[in-house]
């Protein structure tokens, strides 16, 4: 007999072709993760955040969340007994669900309106800044939208006239008090930090021009009727 | 012990050692080879980015984002549409890339791009019979400029020019690497095959190295698919998206290749031992 068929029969029965390959497998590939660790942790945390639970979705479909109440709801004034929504009962729309419509009837006006003012919102409708808030809440309604389509009709808006916004919760109305041209820069066109219902438009300026401009029409409103978001309840 | 004992013992750990630094060596070659073949190739991006319609889909999104432009500014979709069927998006992204794997400036040239649509805005104008008054020449600009911004912004990948440099500086150094490494594995192989005894023992450990660089290689894109970390990415544009999947998906495929081709290798390591260990033990 051979002097080595003894020392090696485990490697002819193939067990060392196993148990080697792994060991030394686990100890490369441990080195290197521990390398990779220690020397690379913060680029590792940074990268993290680049990546997300879910898939992307590019999907340019929007949620509509709108689901219209009675006309008679825009009845109810702004003094006295004003009417009241709970916010419990009320589905606080996410960025880029259409939750309601805005009408200026004199400016020939009737859009979606969207929370939030993104590509897919404005392309639709006009959309609320979603640093500003819901009708009803008591602050400040940003709202933009494009001069050329949604918002085009801006361009007749005058003093007087009635602002309706119509949402899920409850219909209101606004009365246009003032329109002003001011510069896009110009941050004190609105307090977005106000702590009374204040509605703001606006649209690039002027109106149907070829170009991009730095100015912006913005067109205010105050509260006139609908339900106060009571956000106590 | 006795004296040969002892060597029986020592020769079997020194040539498991040199069967583990061999392992180490292929395995780290094999990521040089991966690496100058995905990382630092522009043919691999080119493919990457032809293979799944990123230029189709580039034309789409620039298409979308100045017609999203063209909403704010008096522009017409199909003023955008016509304009941007006249880029020629493939030569642009190719020209980018080319620039980028040879180390010269990655800054896109848009002097074409704001020439062409200047043209294009003037043409609208004349043919729309729009009022001179209603086209202000700085409201024009600000809207060219806009828009190239948004071209260039569309046509670019970002975080690209930050490792421009890099791919520059390291692809000779990677090369001479894949060289060093190469030589490194064969001087490994060679102490291995012409100092053991006998011939069996020699395959058996070239076979230790080959089946461990199979498994190291295999094991690190079966973690990443498994973990699905690929396809999570946040990437604001889907063209951008499916490029990154695509890439990577590619570069981790590659992985399975080479561990492809260790295991074939291994495979044939272990059948020639088996005859070899049969032929020295005198089985038949």
């Amino acid at each position: 007999m051979p002097k080595h068929h003894s020392d090696h029969r485990s490697s002819y029965n193939g067990k060392n072709f196993i148990i080697l390959p792994i060991i030394f497998s686990v100890i490369i590939l441990g080195s290197c993760f521990l390398y990779i660790m220690m020397s690379a942790s913060t680029l590792i945390s940074v990268a993290s955040m680049f990546f997300s639970d879910t898939e992307m979705d590019f999907s340019e479909q929007y949620n509509n969340i709108f689901v219209p109440v009675a006309e008679s709801s825009y009845e109810g004034g702004s003094s006295g007994g004003q009417e009241t929504v709970a916010i419990s009962s009320i589905k606080y729309p996410k960025v880029g669900e259409q939750f309601g419509e805005l009408i200026i009837e004199d400016c020939q006006i009737n859009d979606k309106l969207f929370f939030g003012d993104g590509n897919v919102e404005l392309n639709n409708g006009v959309g609320i800044y979603n640093g500003s808030f819901v009708p009803g809440y008591g602050k400040t309604i940003l709202i933009a939208g494009h001069n050329n389509t949604y918002f085009n009709g801006l361009k007749y808006a005058k003093k007087g006239q009635i602002v309706k916004i119509r949402t899920s919760y409850g219909n209101y109305q606004y009365e246009i008090t003032d329109i002003q041209v001011k510069k896009a820069t110009d941050t004190s066109a609105y307090d977005l930090a106000a702590n009374y219902e204040n509605l703001i438009m606006y649209t690039c300026y002027p109106f149907d021009e070829l170009g991009l401009t730095p100015y912006r029409c913005f067109v205010y409103g105050k509260l006139v009727s609908g339900p106060i978001i009571d956000k106590n309840s | 012990m006795s004296k040969s004992k002892k060597r029986s013992t020592v020769k079997p750990i020194l040539y498991s050692f040199l069967s583990f630094v061999l392992a180490c060596t292929l395995f780290f070659m094999s990521l040089a080879c991966i690496a100058k073949l995905t990382v630092f190739s522009r043919d691999f991006m080119l493919s990457a980015m032809s293979s799944e319609g990123y230029y189709a889909m580039v034309r789409d999104e620039l298409r979308g984002e100045l017609k999203n432009l063209g909403h704010a500014s008096g522009l017409t979709d199909e003023f955008v549409d016509g304009f941007v069927d006249k880029i020629d998006i493939i030569k642009i992204e190719n020209d980018y890339i080319t620039a980028f794997y040879s180390g010269s400036n990655t800054l896109v040239d848009t002097t074409q791009f704001k020439q062409d649509l200047n043209a294009a805005i003037d043409e609208y104008v004349a043919e729309k019979g729009l009022n001179p008054d209603s086209v202000k020449e700085e409201n024009v600009e600000y809207l060219v400029d806009s828009a190239t911004s948004i071209y260039v912004n569309t046509v670019t990948i970002p975080f690209f020019s930050t490792f421009a440099n890099f791919i520059y500086k390291y692809d000779t150094p990677l090369s001479v690497s894949i060289g060093g490494l190469a030589l490194f594995a064969a001087v490994i192989i060679c102490i291995i095959f012409f100092t053991n005894e006998y011939k069996h023992r020699r395959y058996r450990y070239l076979c230790y190295s080959t089946i461990t660089a199979t498994l190291c290689l295999a094991v690190i894109p079966t973690i990443v698919f498994a973990s699905g970390y690929i396809t999570k990415v946040n990437i604001a544009t889907r063209a951008l998206y499916n490029l990154f999947v695509s890439y990577f998906s590619s570069m981790f495929a590659q992985f399975y290749i080479f561990a492809a081709i260790f295991a074939v290798v291994s495979i044939i390591l272990f059948i020639v031992f088996r005859r070899k260990y049969k032929k020295a033990t005198g089985h038949h």
